[in-house]
């Protein structure tokens, strides 16, 4: 039996005054060492579900709770979490070595361990060579694995992502995931959302399927896709959440 | 520490990456200083040391038009053109032609008129004496004289140029009416010690000005006006730099971030704030140090810093922090880039406006000082005209100090309130 690191009961989130909430009763464990992929349409909630995990948002009801040393909510544990926003969220204006340095230095790294992680981060995801240019003249590539290893400096055990691969080449979507995979091998359990279906296919232990703020599947593919009697996972969510177009 | 370090590293190498927001922080005030002195200073010496020209149609039959026209030449703030050929109607032309600041035109009946009054008052006064019977009814006939400005010159130059006029003529007018009183009494003419006596009744004003300290005194002049004054508009100015920095970040989604990590967004503010406060310290500096070393080369009077150093400095970072303060209420509220720098540059525009920055606040209708109240430029600028041009200190800087204490604590609450409500902390 696996270690649960992570208890989510009863999240409830609604913003301001409107009627229809964005999370509604929201219930799952996560293992240690796990890959989580939340799916659903858009506008289903993912990214509110991501939000409370990592501590940027709270729940308006419920409770989350992490077991690492005891029970801790999102906010006790943050320096062990790591979060990958969809969006760019780093300085354009400075180099990718400044960039790293900056958010090594929030992290608290010392400055030989900085160096030496910075170094090796670079190293992995290519972008060694360009340490000391602009971010601002870097491809969309380049950006995600910069966003990417910017999270990655204080070794997080557990690691948001908010679709980490998107728009960008196969190469390095590639690099992306081989990277992520190497992560999960030395423990880092991961939670992620994503659009790219076929590599959340290949990628994912547990697959949650969000739609209009509920969880309407929670399992492994193989048991989802035999018990839904369908071949893959967009299938399966076409099947559970319908064709119609959402906002 | 490593990590405040570490933020305001970041945030120095952002401020130096951004050269428009350098140019607005650091070159626009020093120009704009520069400019608004020389013009204010050069508006200075139109009134106060340069003559005003001014083009004279002289059509009286009398002498008083010519004593007229030489009691404006002795005073010393008038160059006449005399141009008697000049009809009314041509006067109003020519007085723009002639690139003349007024035009005079004396009509044909001044001295007739002026004298006939004087004789009247003359009468009237020695029959009220009892030196003679009856005055004979004489129906007052106003004399007058016609002045035309040059459209350009504003109210407040037009009314001391009239005040200026209106003495000299009443000056002609009392010699006149004395004049016919010694003629009632037998006299040819004034006696001379008499006239003499008229010319040095003028009360003499001792002019110096005003000052809060007794033992020194500031002389107010272009560079202590302006300086301190364009100082406060540009610390107030970087909501364009600091505001739309805000903004960037939260959009950019680096806030995002920095929520999960501890204390990091909490330090990241912190860092803004004293970068921020080096940045308005160093424009403050950067200006001073020209009011005081540059001007006086470009023949602009020396700016005299204030007496009272603690109350300056006190002034100067409570400034500062209100300035910084208002700048990330504006990015801390703002939607987008352009709604921080929109309303962030009109409102410091009107936030100056209002609180006298351009035109002092005294002049303005009651109610518009009452509102400049509001303005937190308003008590800066009292603040360093309190120290740059009266030499206060401490007792008469209670008001600003106040203020601005309690303006930089409502835009602390303000952005408080909407951090806490966006969960950044």
């Amino acid at each position: 039996m696996q270690e649960t690191l992570l208890h989510v009961s009863k999240v409830y989130k609604s913003y301001g005054k409107s009627a229809v909430p964005s999370l509604d009763g929201i219930d799952f464990t996560v293992a240690k060492g796990e890959i989580v992929g939340v799916f659903g349409p858009n506008g289903a909630g993912k990214t509110t579900l991501i939000s409370i995990l990592c501590s940027i948002l709270d729940p308006t009801l419920g409770s989350v709770i992490y077991y690492a040393d005891g029970e801790k909510s999102p906010k006790e544990i943050r320096s062990k979490l790591g979060f990958v926003p969809q969006d760019f969220s780093f300085f354009p204006e400075l180099t990718a070595k400044q960039n790293l340095s900056y958010f090594g230095n929030l992290y608290n790294l010392k400055k030989e361990e900085l160096a030496q992680k910075t170094d090796e981060l670079l190293q992995k995801v290519g972008l060694f060579h360009v340490k000391n240019q602009k971010v601002s003249t870097f491809s969309g590539g380049m950006k995600r694995r910069l966003n990417l290893i910017i999270s990655l400096l204080h070794s997080p055990s557990i690691l948001f992502l908010d679709e980490p691969t998107v728009g960008v080449d196969v190469q390095s979507k590639i690099a992306i995931m081989t990277l992520l995979q190497e992560l999960n091998q030395q423990g880092t359990t991961i939670i992620y959302t994503s659009h790219h279906l076929k590599e959340a296919e290949e990628f994912c232990n547990q697959i949650i399927l969000i739609d209009h703020g509920k969880i309407i599947a929670n399992d492994t593919l193989t048991n989802l896709l035999n018990r839904h009697l369908v071949g893959n996972l967009e299938d399966l969510i076409l099947k559970m959440t319908g064709t119609l177009l959402r906002d | 520490m490593k990590k405040l370090r570490a933020s305001i590293l970041k945030e120095v190498l952002l401020v130096l990456h951004d050269k428009v927001g350098l140019l607005l922080m650091y070159l626009m005030p020093l120009l704009l200083v520069f400019i608004i002195t020389i013009v204010q200073n050069s508006a200075f010496q139109i009134v106060n040391e340069n003559k005003l020209t001014v083009l004279i149609s002289n059509h009286d039959k009398g002498s008083l038009g010519d004593s007229l026209i030489k009691a404006l030449t002795n005073s010393g703030s008038f160059e006449i053109k005399k141009k008697d050929h000049l009809t009314e109607p041509s006067v109003k032309r020519t007085t723009i032609d002639e690139d003349a600041m007024l035009g005079i035109y004396i009509p044909r009946d001044f001295s007739e008129k002026l004298s006939s009054n004087a004789d009247n008052i003359s009468k009237l006064m020695l029959e009220q004496m009892g030196v003679i019977e009856k005055a004979p009814k004489i129906k007052p006939r106003k004399q007058e004289i016609s002045i035309y400005f040059d459209p350009v010159v504003q109210e407040s130059f037009r009314i001391s140029v009239i005040n200026g006029i209106q003495s000299i003529t009443n000056g002609i007018e009392n010699e006149e009416m004395v004049s016919k009183l010694f003629l009632e009494m037998g006299y040819d003419s004034i006696p001379k010690k008499i006239r003499q006596a008229i010319t040095n009744r003028q009360t003499k004003l001792k002019i110096a000005n005003a000052s809060l300290n007794e033992e020194a005194e500031m002389i107010p002049n272009s560079s202590q006006h302006n300086v301190p004054a364009w100082s406060i508009f540009a610390m107030f100015f970087m909501v364009i730099s600091l505001g739309g920095n805000i903004v960037k970040e939260r959009l950019s989604g680096s806030f995002l971030r920095l929520q999960t990590i501890p204390r990091g967004f909490a330090l990241t503010l912190i860092s803004k704030f004293l970068v921020y406060l080096f940045v308005a310290l160093s424009q403050l500096l950067l200006l001073f140090l020209m009011g005081i070393y540059i001007f006086p080369h470009i023949g602009l009077p020396q700016l005299a810093m204030p007496n009272a150093f603690l109350p300056f400095l006190v002034v100067t970072l409570l400034s500062a922090i209100s300035a910084i303060s208002y700048a990330v209420l504006v990015g801390t509220y703002a939607k987008t880039q352009e709604q921080a720098n929109g309303f962030g540059a009109i409102s410091i525009i009107i936030f100056a406006a209002i609180g006298g920055i351009w035109v002092p606040n005294f002049v303005m209708p009651d109610y518009m000082q009452a509102i400049g109240n509001i303005s937190p430029l308003k008590w800066c600028l009292e603040g360093y005209y309190t120290l740059f041009l009266k030499n206060g200190a401490w007792s008469e800087l209670i008001g600003t100090i106040t203020f601005l204490f309690l303006f930089t604590g409502f835009c602390q609450l303000l952005i408080f309130i909407k951090l806490r409500i966006q969960n950044y902390i």
